[in-house]
Formats: C-alpha cells, structure tokens, sequence
C-alpha cells in the first residue's frame, strides 16, 4: 500500500504542475490585499472573509477536480492502466493510493492558504494579534469538507479519459453553489457549499467547526460515504 | 535524374541534440525507397520534416521537385501518409474517421469503400474505431494514406502490429503500387528482412546520419552472409579445413564460414564428407540488422 | 477549404456531448431562476419595482460564470480530438494550412457559444413570461444574452491557443479556474481584465464598450494564437 502510494507521489512531483497548489493562496493573497477598503470588524476576520470568498466558493471545489484528473492522467495515457493494474495490486489499494495522495494535496494548499492568510495580514500590518485558533479549525474544516467533493472528481477521472469531462460535471454542481448560499435553507444541504460553510469563520465559534456536527456528519459524511464507495465499487469492476 | 524526394543537408535539432544530421536523401521516382535505422536514429523526425509537420533547423527538401516551404499545400495534395502509431478518432467509426480526412483531401466519396476493401476492414467500416485491436487501427492509418491515390506514400513502420498474413498482404500491396498506379514509396523500418523484401533502394540511418543509400543489390552485397555449420567433429573438421587454407571461426556448437562464394562452400563441405566428417547442419545466418549497423558503423568510423 | 474544415469538425465533434454541454449552459443558467424563483418567488418579486430586469439580473450573474467555465471545457474538448491520439499530425500532414485548421476550431466553437447564447435567450424569455413578470424589455433581454458572448471572444481565443499547445490539458482547465474568480467577484476589478468584461461591469457603465473591446482583443488574442500554433512543430 505504501509503496504505491509513493510511487503515485513520485508520478505527481514528475507531472511537474504540482505548482498547481501555489495558484489557490497566490490568488488569494490578491484577494486579500485588493480588498482593503474600510476594516469594519475585527480586520483579521474580514480579511480571511473576503479572501474565503474567492477560495472557497469556486476554486477549491473546482480545482480539487483538476488534481483528480491530473492523478489519473498518466494512467490514461497509452494504456496505463493495464500497465499500473498488471503489477502486483489490487484496485481497491490504487483508488485509496490516489485517494489519499489527492487529500494530501488539499491539505498542503490548505496550509499554503493559511499562510497566505498569514502573509497578507502582516503586510497590511494588522495591530492584532493572528487568531490561529480560529484560522485554523477553518483551514482544517474546508479541508474535510473536499473529502466527498475530491471522491466525486477520482471517480469521475478513472471512468473519463478526457480531462474536460469530469470537469464539466465540477462545474455543473459547483455553480450553483452561489445561489445555494444564498439560501440557508438549501446551503446546509448542498455538498458543494460545505467547503465555504466550514470555512466561512464567524459561525458557531463553540462548535469544534464552524457548522454543526449534525450537518458534517450527514452531509459531509454521507455524500462521502456515497462518492468514495460508488467510486471505489465502479473501479473495481471496470475492465481496462 | 528527377527526384520525387530530394533532401539537401537536412538537419534538425532539438535543444543540443542532433536528430537528424546533414541528410543528402534522394528517391527517384517509382522506387519503393526503405528507410532503415534503429531506433532513435531519426526516422520519425525525417520523415515528420517531409510532411511539413516539423520545421527543420537547416536544410531544404525538394518533394516533386517543389520546395517543401513554399509549395508545402499542393505537394501535401499528392502525398499519402502515416506517421509512426495510426491516429485516428476513437469516438468514431471507421468509415466516418475516413470521411473527415476524406473531406479535406476532395477525393470522392467512393474512395473509402474502396480503401476500406483494400485494407480488409469492410467488415467493421461501421464499427468505433475505440473499439479496434491494435492491427485494426494500423489497417485503418494505412486506408487512410491510400485515400488520395497519392503520387508518393509516406508509411512509418507500417507493418507495426498486424498479424504474419496482414504483414504478407500490406506488403503485396505495397510491392504493386509503383507498377499498378506510378506511386513512389518510402517505408521506414527496423527490420532488413521486411525491407529485403520490398525495397529497391535502401537508406540506412544511424545517430541521425545518413550512412547508406543504393540500390538493395548494393546492400545485399554488403550484408554478406555466414554459413554455419554443424558437423560431428568439431575440432578436427577446424583443423583440417585450416591445414586447407580454409579460415572458418570456431564457435561453441558449430563453426562460422564468412564470405564464401556458392562455389567454395561447397568445396569445403565435399572436403570434409571425404574426410569422413558427418554433415549435420549447413545454415545460411542471415545477418542482423544489428549485425550489418554495426558493420556499417565500424565502417563509417574507420572511413 | 475553409467551409470543408468546418463540416470536418462539426463531423468529429459527434457523439462527444459538444451539443449537451452547449445546451446544459443555455438551460442551467435560467434553470438555476427556476430554483431560485420556484423557492422565493415572493421574496424576489419584493426586492424591485422592475420585475424583469430584476430577474434579468439575477440571471446575469451566472451567465459569466458558464460562459467563462463553458468555454474553458469547449475548448478544451475540442482540442483533446487531436490531442488524445496524436492526431494533430494525420491532420496537418493533408493539404490544408494550419492557419485554417486553427480558424475552422475557433470559429466551431464562437458558433457553438451562439448558440447557447440564443438557448439562453428562448429560455430566459421562456421562463420570464411564465413567472408573468409584466412588460418584457426585449432590448435587455438581447443585451444581456448577447453581450457577454461578445466580450468573452477574447477568453475564448485565449483558452483556444493555450488548450492547442499544452500537452497537458490540466494547464488550459486550470486557467479556467481562474479565469471564473474575476467574473464571480468582479466590481473592485480593474477593467482592463478581460475575464472580468463577460460580466458586464464596467466604470463607465457602458457594457457596449466590452462588445467593441471583446471583437477587438478577441482578433488580436485569435491572431496571436494562431501564429503561435502555425509556427510550432505538429507532434
Ligand atoms: N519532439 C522531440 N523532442 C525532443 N527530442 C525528440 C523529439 N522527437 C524526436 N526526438 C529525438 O530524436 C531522436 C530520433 O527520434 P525518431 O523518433 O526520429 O527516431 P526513429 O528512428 O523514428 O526511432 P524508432 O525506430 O524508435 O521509431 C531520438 O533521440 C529522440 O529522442
Ligand atoms: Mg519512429
């Protein structure tokens, strides 16, 4: 098991894109430094806010997609697969290899983005002191709130050759994310939302998240469980 | 001498390493010009430059005797080609992959029935391409060179996956199109053996040089040809045959005579039947591609 | 030439779901209203005195964002048919320019956004009526279905030349990614991002302004694009 899932990390540093995790914190440094207009609140807090807004509703969801078709991009390229599958392993251990090797990278952007976070409110000089407490139960919340979205998209990856495929399924439950947000009825609800929830700082504070427990246990959790079994089951079964 | 295809110290480049170096290549037309190397020698490359699909670092090609760089449309128009794997459109059929090149290249409709029967996939003309075996597809690349009846065919490694009878059938094909329809061919490949069998004029490329180009008689001269022979007594039949002034290269199992005539072979096995030597084996060893590149490389570096 | 070109990508775009995917923009964008004001219509028809251009609004915030989006997966499909088996060089080795083979790929796909921006409007008209939302503003109704088309041309030659030279087609999608973020938070943006003009927004005020500048920049980026692709060696 660990010997293929480093032989996937290997594959992945050889992709050279892995740059691909510097996009999301770069931009939200931009993010971060075009929007200093009025500091209402505590400025750490709206800083993050308005940065969350540009990560967390779009780009994470969208972009943990193109990780997932990155992972499998060599795989699909001249017969891979038959290649990677005719070595001594089962499938169930190559979609959990690619499946931790993809949360892992969300995990390093995430901590990038903290330290965007970081980095945009020393160069604005805050006179507060950095609220890591709560920058990081939000970092670490959207970090588990991908684990479904992340499934979703190796799923889709393994079963399409094409990159832009599982992409335009992303964006298709992606974009309607923004108007789901609109609507507290619908957001608590909607998979795709939940990375901006558990990172949008500001919630219930006493909570260990930022959204209840019973919203990340049954939304979280059950597309989750939903998502990384359909994958894991169709995978299992697809000939190459 | 008109050339169809004519190179004048063709080079190309990719970062510092040279692919192709100071090609002079010169097919006359009606040939069924072999294209010979191993691999990485510069095949793919050269012929790429042909087709205009690379641009070369320095160099001119003529191709009917129109430069490549200025005429490249209307020589292209007259060109059939297939360039090392088959491309083609996996979502589509087989006769529908034809009909979009088809389309570009204004031959009529008629002419994919026609190609789809030359190359034996009538059969499953309606059939996805992404569902075809490896042979399939190669078929399918090298209809596709033929739909324009071009004047020159341009096929990189075109036996490459087909099975025994594919690799006789595009090969009696190739071998009739300079008489039946006045094509000029040029075939790469790794192996002497396809190529001995169809070409009347060899290139050999090594390392990106051109290190051979002349008739394949030429060729067949260079590539002499060992006789191995298997007899009861080794070491006395190596004795004797040298006491005769016969040099023959002891082997393990048997003994190597290089570069005999008919006539002095069969001197020296009638000698050794009289000697009471028993005959098991007299083989003809074809030489190796290998075999004559090294050679050939030997010679290039002495020369 | 050029004509036969475009039949032949019209013949290869078959059975790749070009033709759902444009619909899927057209529809989603106006299906999304339909959530929204099959939710809260009350609410919604409260926020205005302007019922129509109120929804026309609501509308136009996501049309920049499947416009942006739509065009980085169009593109991207439609190069991955020659990327996916190296076919860019039966292609390019048959008597056709590349220059032309480059304008028959690009102007596929304008059509292609045409057409959902015309899916866009039947719907939008569609479902505007049937929430009988009063006098229809026809002149808005056109304008905010046609004019993000325009001032995305520049996207789309942008996204078509960096889709035709990546050999990775995460390099063009992930540039979508980015290219969505301007458009969804577009006001404190400068305006001289071409990302941020499908939107609309502008600090004259003018949207026209972005079609004259779409046409503009979008010749200039297809140009650049396309030389760039002629004078590279074919794979
Ligand atoms: N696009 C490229 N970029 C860099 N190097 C290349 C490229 N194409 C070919 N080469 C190099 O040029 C040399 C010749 O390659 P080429 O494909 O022409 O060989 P070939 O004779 O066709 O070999 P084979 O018999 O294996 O098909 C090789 O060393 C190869 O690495
Ligand atoms: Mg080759």
């Amino acid at each position: 098991m660990l010997a293929i899932l480093r032989s996937e990390i290997f594959k992945f540093r050889k992709a050279n894109i892995w740059a691909l995790i510097f996009v999301g914190p770069v931009i939200a440094i931009f993010a971060g430094l075009v929007d200093s207009g009025e500091l209402p609140v505590n400025s750490w807090v709206y800083t993050v806010l308005m940065m969350n807004l540009v990560y967390a509703v779009l780009f994470l969801p969208l972009i943990t997609g193109v990780f997932a078709s990155i992972v499998c991009r060599y795989e699909h390229q001249a017969g891979g697969w038959k290649q990677l599958l005719a070595l001594p392993v089962t499938k169930g251990r190559v979609f959990l290899a690619k499946y931790l090797l993809l949360v892992s990278l969300v995990f390093l952007m995430q901590l990038l983005y903290l330290g965007a976070i970081y980095l945009v409110g020393n160069m604005q000089g805050f006179a507060e002191p950095f609220p890591l407490e709560i920058i990081w139960k939000s970092v670490l919340g959207g970090w588990i709130a991908t684990f479904p979205l992340i499934a979703l998209q190796l799923w889709l990856a393994i079963w399409f050759k094409s990159f832009a495929a599982p992409f335009a399924v992303n964006v298709i439950f992606t974009i309607p994310t923004i108007l789901a947000l609109n609507s507290e009825k619908l957001a608590p609800f909607y998979p795709w939302a939940q990375p901006y929830l558990m990172m949008n700082i500001g919630g219930k504070v006493d909570a260990m998240f930022f959204v209840p427990w019973d919203q990340l246990l049954i939304v979280v959790g059950g597309s989750f469980i939903l998502f990384f079994l359909g994958g894991y089951f169709l995978f299992n079964r697809k000939a190459f | 001498m008109k050339y169809v295809v004519e190179t004048k110290n063709l080079t190309k480049s990719f970062g510092k390493e040279q692919a192709v170096q100071s090609l002079d290549m010169k097919i006359a037309k009606g040939e069924i010009y072999g294209f010979l190397g191993p691999n990485g020698a510069g095949k793919t490359t050269t012929i790429r430059m042909l087709l205009g699909l690379m641009k070369p670092t320095s160099g001119s090609i003529q191709v009917f005797q129109q430069d490549l760089k200025k005429s490249r449309i209307s020589i292209l128009s007259k060109v059939g080609s297939l360039v090392e794997n088959p491309s083609y459109y996996p979502h589509l059929t087989a006769r529908e992959n034809l009909e979009a090149w088809r389309k570009i290249l204004g031959a009529p409709k008629s002419r994919i029935t026609d190609v789809l029967a030359i190359v034996r996939l009538s059969d499953v003309a309606n059939k996805k391409v992404k569902g075809f075996s490896l042979g399939m597809k190669q078929r399918l690349g090298i209809a596709a060179a033929l739909l324009n009846n071009p004047e020159l065919l341009i096929l990189d490694e075109p036996t490459n996956g087909l099975d025994p009878s594919g690799i006789i059938e595009i090969r009696e094909l190739i071998k009739q199109l300079p008489q039946s329809h006045g094509m000029t061919v040029l075939i790469s490949s790794h192996l002497l053996s396809e190529i001995d069998q169809l070409a009347t004029t060899v290139g050999v490329l090594t390392k990106g040089k051109l290190i051979f180009q002349d008739s394949i008689e030429a060729m067949r001269k260079l590539a002499k040809q060992n006789i191995s022979l298997r007899v009861s007594d080794q070491d006395e039949a190596h004795r004797l045959l040298l006491a005769k002034g016969i040099q023959t290269d002891y082997q393990k199992d048997r003994l190597i005579l290089s570069e005999f005539t008919d006539e002095e072979i069969a001197n020296a096995i009638q000698f050794l039947v009289q000697k009471q030597i028993a005959i098991y084996r007299v083989e003809e060893e074809k030489r190796s591609l290998e075999d004559i590149f090294l050679q050939m490389t030997r010679e290039d570096q002495v020369g | 030439m050029i004509r036969k070109l475009i039949q032949v990508e019209f013949l290869k775009s078959k059975r790749k779901g070009f033709w759902l995917l444009v619909f899927l923009g057209g529809f989603g964008v106006v299906a999304l209203q339909m959530v929204n004001y099959g939710v809260r219509k009350e609410y919604l028809l409260q926020q205005s005195d302007n019922d129509w251009i109120y929804y026309l609004m609501n509308i136009s915030n996501f049309t920049p964002l499947a416009l942006v989006l739509g065009i980085a997966i169009l593109t991207s499909f439609m190069t991955s048919i020659e990327n996916e088996t190296n076919a860019w060089k039966q292609l390019i080795a048959l008597p056709v320019s590349k220059l032309t083979v480059y304008l028959a790929k690009f102007t596929v796909l304008a059509f292609m956004l045409l057409v959902a921006s015309l899916l866009l409007t039947l719907f939008t008209y569609g479902y505007g009526v049937f929430l009988d939302l009063g006098a229809i503003p026809y002149g808005a109704l056109l304008k905010y279905s046609f004019y993000p088309f325009f001032a995305s041309l520049p996207i789309l030659a942008l996204q078509l030349w960096i889709a035709t030279v990546s050999n990775n087609q995460a390099i063009p999608i992930t540039t979508g990614v980015i290219g969505v973020l301007p458009s969804f938070s577009a006001q404190n943006l400068p305006d001289w991002l071409i990302w941020k003009w499908p939107s609309l927004m502008n600090s004259w005020n003018e949207p026209i302004y972005y079609v004259w500048l779409g046409l503009g920049v979008g010749c200039l980026l297809y140009f650049v694009g396309m030389f760039d692709f002629a004078r590279r060696d074919v794979k």
